[in-house]
């Protein structure tokens, strides 16, 4: 059974609650969508407006992929394969140098 | 213009092995069979010439007339020129910009701070001495997020707003031992995010071709950088690049930026945006200027490790020293240049440009322009949600500032919170795709191409590989158009050869805007017979940022949110 994506509710109290959990509060920032008018840093509602999109966004489109596997598979489980595929690696062209030095 | 070099001379990109991501996913495949893992031979072989130590005689070309006549028209490589022939003194030409920042800065708001008496004492301390570098004599424009121990490094940001750091960055530090002379720090957009505007958003740096219009986009986060060049205020300036932030001014105003690979300038007191992303370079006038920019900057440096280990600085300033055969302009090393769908689509101004800038690169003996493929899944892998996996790294570094206050990171304030929602899972995702895109990039694209013409910056910035911008056109409008080459890891050198050789049949890159309405100082010449008329506007003392003129608009929060530097 699928899962039932998060409601605008359910995503303020995560975003609050992840936040929180940093030491972040986001009640630092005017109540509501207006700008404060000193520094120009937007209202909490705007904030957790684009916060929702990119937990929508962002974070499910990469949660949904899934690094393939370039060899030969046979009838083995991608899932299981993918594991094996593109180590990380935070600076690649760092790496594809020293790796042929 | 030299002619072709010798045979045995090879861009850096033919001393990587740029098959070995294959070869390597390869036999480690087959060893799971084989019961053995052996890797591939090396194929890293040192590259024909180093950086040279001081000037390659035969790289500085002629003086233009038009440059003589004004010497804030000087490319650097003329400026040095002129400067080692004794027909030039760093003072004069330290005298020459402060004039124009003086009479203009206030409408172009290039500048956070001009070192004015600092730069004219530097200058007149080079009269005499001993010749410090390539760069001696030579004014330059640093962005305001690389330190400076003189100075205050704002990044135009509240929360830098009183920093002075204790010391100069690896790249300033480099730049002036080289014998640069620092004029000041320039604007940018707020921790390099947006165009150049104050913390709070109000609009302040215009793009140089249009200092009435701040609609026009200068590019940014450099766009202080971009506009001091392109305004005559500077010979050349460094900016940072995250996501397109040297090569998008630079191809808004009409200059020559070289975004290296990552490692190859090192990051040791700048100011952070991405670890994994930030690219400092220079902006220039021409490709022999990012040359000598970029040789002066590049190298190992103790204090920032992903500079160490890396294949040797080639000899840049001659690989963008064009060369002829018989009479005509012709590649120092046989390229193909590489088209990627959609780069001609369309009949806008912009793609009637690139066409033309197409076609000048096909006569060019020596270059082959060809169509090539993206890779396999590149929308994916250059998408927002995978340009995205870089704002953790913007969020981790300044936790202790959100949670001290928010407001203090002003209208930028939402990509640091987007970082703190990205889990580690989604990050190491990220970090994997990274590797997939670049073995794609390297096994795929430049299987099809030596290098690679871009409509977007990201993917080579996400993956580390450089980029050159430079001008192909105008529009309609007056306005600059540009475009961007990408190459294979240190291949800095190719880059430079197509820019040098394609700027050696065209006249873009020599154009310069119209002075803003408003008092001009007399132009400076070399010629000794004509001395310096005073201007009672140029710039002395420490010279602030100017007041934000009314009416140049606003940088609202939500349109930071959006943005992918």
């Amino acid at each position: 059974m699928p899962l039932t994506p998060p409601s605008d509710a359910e995503l303020d109290i995560m975003i609050r609650a992840r936040l929180a959990s940093l030491g972040i509060d986001l009640n630092q920032l005017p109540a509501g969508t207006a700008s404060d008018p000193e520094t120009g840093s937007p209202g909490q509602a705007s904030v957790l407006a684009s916060l929702r999109s990119f937990m929508r966004t962002t974070v499910a489109e990469l949660s949904a992929y899934q690094v393939p596997f370039a060899g030969a598979a046979g009838t083995a489980d991608p899932a299981l394969l993918s594991q094996q595929a593109a180590p990380p690696a935070l600076y690649p062209s760092i790496e594809t140098a020293r790796r042929t030095a | 213009m030299n002619p072709v070099d010798s045979v045995d001379s090879q861009p850096t990109d033919r001393t990587i092995d740029r098959r070995s991501f294959v070869n390597r996913f390869a036999v480690l495949a087959a060893a799971t069979s084989l019961g053995a893992v052996a890797l591939p031979a090396v194929a890293h072989a040192a590259p024909s010439a180093t950086a040279p130590a001081g000037i390659n005689p035969n790289a500085y070309g002629d003086v233009r007339p038009e440059a003589l006549a004004d010497i804030t028209e000087l490319t650097i490589a003329e400026a040095a020129s002129l400067i080692r022939q004794g027909r030039l003194s760093a003072e004069l030409l330290v005298e020459a910009y402060l004039d124009r920042i003086g009479a203009f800065d206030a409408d172009y708001q290039a500048f956070n701070l001009v070192a004015a008496d600092d730069a004219l004492a530097g200058a007149r301390a080079l009269a005499g001495a001993a010749y410090k570098g390539p760069l001696h004599g030579i004014p330059l424009a640093i962005k305001d997020n690389y330190y400076t121990r003189a100075y205050p490094t704002t990044a135009n940001s509240y929360l830098f707003k009183d920093f002075t750091p204790p010391f100069d960055a690896t790249a300033v530090s480099k730049l002036t031992g080289a014998g640069g002379i620092v004029l000041g720090k320039t604007q940018m957009g707020p921790l390099a995010t947006t165009r150049a505007t104050t913390p709070d958003g109000r609009i302040t740096t215009v793009n140089a071709w249009t200092p009435a219009d701040p609609r026009t986009n200068p590019g940014g986060s450099s766009s202080g950088s971009a506009t001091a060049v392109a305004g005559r205020m500077a010979t050349s300036s460094v900016g940072t690049q995250t996501g397109g932030s040297i090569t998008a001014p630079s191809n808004a105003q009409n200059l020559t930026g070289l975004k290296p690979t990552m490692g190859r300038v090192s990051l040791y007191g700048i100011i952070p945006l991405s670890y994994t992303r930030d690219h400092p370079g220079p902006l220039a006038r021409d490709a022999k200027d990012a040359a000598i920019m970029l040789s002066a900057m590049a190298g190992e440096d103790p204090n920032d490790p992903r500079t160490l280990g890396l294949p040797p600085v080639p000899d840049l300033v001659t690989a963008a020293t064009p060369v002829k055969r018989g009479n005509k302009v012709a590649m120092r090393w046989g390229t193909r240049v590489g088209v990627i769908p959609d780069f001609t689509a369309g009949s806008s101004e912009t793609t009637a440009a690139r066409r033309a800038f197409l076609d000048k690169l096909a006569g060019i003996e020596g270059i082959q322009v060809v169509d090539v493929r993206l890779p396999e899944d590149w929308d994916t892998l250059t998408s927002t949600a995978f340009n995205n996996v870089r704002l953790p790294e913007r969020s981790e570094p300044f936790l202790p500032l959100l949670r001290k206050d928010l407001r203090s990171f002003g209208v930028s304030v939402t990509g640091w919170l987007q970082g703190s929602m990205l889990g580690a899972n989604e990050y190491v995702l990220g970090q994997r795709a990274k590797v997939l895109l670049l073995e794609r990039v390297l096994d795929d694209l430049f299987e099809q191409c030596d290098v690679v013409l871009q409509t977007s910056p990201n993917p080579f910035d996400a993956i580390g590989l450089p980029e050159l911008a430079l001008p192909i056109g105008f529009d309609s409008a007056d306005v600059p158009v540009g475009t961007i080459l990408g190459g294979q890891p240190f291949a800095e050198d190719r880059l430079l050869a197509v820019a040098a050789a394609y700027q050696a049949v065209t006249d873009w890159h020599l154009r310069r805007p119209a002075n803003p309405v408003g008092e001009t100082p007399e132009p400076i010449s070399v010629d000794p017979s004509k001395s310096r008329k005073p201007f009672a506007k140029s710039a002395r003392g420490k010279v602030p940022a100017a007041p934000v003129p009314q009416g140049r608009g606003r940088f609202e929060a939500h349109e930071a949110a959006e943005l992918s530097q």
